[in-house]
């Protein structure tokens, strides 16, 4: 395959078409973006009322500064919401990308019609992440209203929506690689899901842990478990300056914290923790991809695999080999 | 066009292909005959680049199938034989998938499509979706699919598998019509009746291994050689049917001899001259009234080629 058809299939890919195709043509569709959108919306609306009552009932909102502080609280809150959002839909949406495939009984055909396992991982990567973009993306909206309040800047937003979008490319990478491994999309889903939260929710819980464990044995600055570094939970709420474990990290010792975490050094580059979680989910995502190209491709057995060897039966039995590439 | 050289397949213990060997020349319809789990899909999967050989060699139009395989899915179209369709897509929007999947420019892909629904007889059926399509209207949508990029070679195993006798008869045509298009089409079947009034040329296998291959009127006539001969004596009872068959047993070349209906049956080898036979008889005093050979046919060396007793596992599977 010469490099510029390779090219072409960066942008180009049949494969984000047809699914965009097909899943938009579901009522699942429609369906999963009213529902993302009610849910976003709706948990909005009540933080909204709930800050609002309780500004209202301390006369807090009317002052100098209480719109910015209802403002920040619901924004928070809603991007809180929406990356929690995008865990849950995106093994929904890339658990099934390659395994469908091969309980529809399409993949032989898709591997013989001049789609290199590149391009097909490529393509349900892209077709998976276009369709949870779809649903960031449809969410603006709803984040614009909270900059009437006022309280958050325009680079918070930003951030927290790239890395939301990092986090549901990651999902996504992590559950197109189950996809890959597991023959049975239910399989696959539930490892997916495991994954997921045990990548988030997981080692967040044992961050906070590690965390509060070690600072209970100093005095001073509590330094955030390394761990903690990597988890998009952490980054969002520090993005976002919420407190965790009763201390706000200040912006100037982030980056101090974060390479006396990592190697004990106190001079650092101005590294933010969420540029951390982007990098790391990033190099995740290409991990994934590639260890899902080199199982498609059949070439590198590997031990950890749950795609079992199969052999016959009985002497006759032709099982279904893995492709040549 | 193809050419199979000593392909080994290894599935754990069991030897899927054991030192496969045959050729299929250009244009002509090579049907891959054999019993269920004889190797025919392994070989085709091979040919088609979805499995690795342990061993041998295939090249397909030249290219070697584990050394190129793109160059070899260029020239090849393939239909396997279980396969799904994707729902939400229409017959002209799958086939244009499958058109940009091999590169097509857009507007060949949509003008490939509209001819190929034409030759598979399913225009009318364009803007329906695919799930919705009988089984024997995929099967052909499917055939439309593997020809999108104009292959040479066509692998089409089991293609009529499921298909009413209708269907059968639709899909036989519409392979005929792509021979005369130029297509080498090698066909893997475990129907024997249906590749004899295909195919043109014959391969059989039987655990692994090619047990005859080459142009279906040579592969017959090697059927025949040691054909059968059906014996009728007017008006005989059983006793002088036991003495006839008694005489024909003592001919040198005379493998076997059996009363069937009311008949001989005897199977002679090729070097036994039958009007010898036929005089000595008569000479013998029996009324011959019919001394026929019975037509061998591709069904006859199909069970003679693959009849040794099988393990009983093989009885119930499926696939080959």
């Amino acid at each position: 395959m010469d490099w510029r058809r390779s090219l072409r299939r960066v942008f180009l890919n049949p494969l984000v078409t047809k699914d965009g195709l097909s899943r938009m043509r579901s009522w699942r569709a429609p369906g999963a973006i009213a529902l993302y959108l009610g849910l976003l919306g709706g948990f909005g609306v009540l933080v909204l009322r709930v800050a609002l009552g309780a500004g209202g009932q301390s006369g807090g909102y009317t002052q100098s500064g209480g719109y910015a502080q209802i403002g920040s609280a619901v924004f928070t809150a809603m991007a809180m919401l929406q990356l929690a959002l995008v865990c849950l839909f995106s093994p929904a949406v890339a658990a099934g990308a390659v395994s469908a495939e091969r309980e529809r009984q399409t993949l032989d055909v898709l591997l013989v019609s001049g789609v290199s396992p590149l391009s097909l991982v490529w393509g349900k990567l892209v077709a998976s992440v276009a369709f949870i973009l779809l649903l960031v993306v449809a969410a603006q909206p709803l984040f614009a209203t909270i900059f009437l309040f006022g309280g958050i800047d325009f680079q918070q937003f930003a951030i927290a929506q790239l890395l939301t979008a990092t986090t549901a490319l990651a999902a996504a990478a992590v559950s197109l690689l189950f996809s890959v491994l597991f023959r049975r999309t239910l399989l696959s889903t539930v490892a997916a899901y495991a994954a997921t939260f045990a990548g988030t929710v997981g080692t967040w819980v044992l961050g906070v842990i590690l965390t509060i464990g070690a600072a209970s044995q100093r005095t001073g600055f509590p330094e955030l478990n390394p761990l903690m570094l990597f988890n998009p939970i952490q980054a969002m709420l520090m993005i976002l300056q919420v407190p965790v474990i009763g201390v706000t990290v200040p912006a100037a010792r982030r980056s101090t914290t974060l390479y006396t975490g990592l190697a004990g050094l106190v001079v650092a580059p101005p590294v933010e923790p969420w540029m951390v979680t982007v990098a790391a989910e990033s190099v995740l995502v290409i991990l994934c991809a590639a260890a899902a190209v080199l199982l498609l491709r059949g070439q590198r057995p590997m031990p950890w695999s749950l795609e079992p060897r199969v052999e016959p039966v009985h002497p006759g039995v032709e099982p279904q080999d893995q492709p040549v590439r | 066009m193809i050419a199979v050289e000593g392909l080994r397949k290894r599935f754990g213990r069991h030897l899927a292909l054991d030192d496969l060997d045959f050729v299929v020349p250009e244009g002509e319809i090579f049907g891959f005959l054999g019993p269920n789990g004889a190797g025919k899909t392994t070989t085709i999967r091979i040919l088609a680049t979805l499995a690795r050989p342990d061993g041998g060699s295939a090249r397909i139009a030249g290219v070697a199938v584990d050394r190129d395989p793109y160059g070899v899915q260029r020239v090849v179209g393939y239909m396997p034989d279980f396969f799904g369709v994707y729902d939400r897509l229409n017959a002209t929007e799958y086939l244009e998938f499958y058109g940009a999947c091999h590169d097509l420019p857009a507007p060949r892909r949509r003008r490939v499509a509209r001819e190929l629904l034409e030759l598979v007889d399913l225009t009318a059926r364009a803007s329906d979706q695919v799930d919705t399509l009988s089984r024997g209207m995929k099967q052909r949508l499917c055939l439309a699919r593997a020809l999108v990029h104009n292959p040479q070679v066509l692998l089409l195993d089991e293609p009529a598998s499921g298909l009413d006798p209708r269907a059968r008869i639709e899909m036989r045509d519409l392979i005929r019509e792509l021979r005369r298009m130029g297509k080498t089409i090698l066909i893997s079947s475990h129907i024997v009746p249906e590749l004899e009034e295909l195919c043109t040329w014959i391969g059989v296998i039987d655990r692994g291994r090619v047990v005859e291959v080459g142009p279906k009127a040579d592969v017959l006539r090697r059927a025949t050689a040691g054909q059968r001969l059906r014996i009728a004596l007017a008006g005989a009872g059983d006793d002088r049917l036991a003495a006839a068959a008694a005489r024909v047993g003592t001919w040198t070349g005379v493998l076997d001899v059996e009363v069937v209906d009311g008949c001989l049956e005897a199977a002679i080898g090729p070097d036994l001259a039958a009007h010898r036979l036929l005089r000595d008889l008569v000479e013998a005093g029996f009324d011959v009234a019919e001394f026929t050979p019975l037509a061998g046919s591709l069904s006859d060396l199909f069970m003679r080629l693959t009849g040794d007793p099988e393990p009983p596992a093989r009885a119930n599977e499926e696939g080959g």
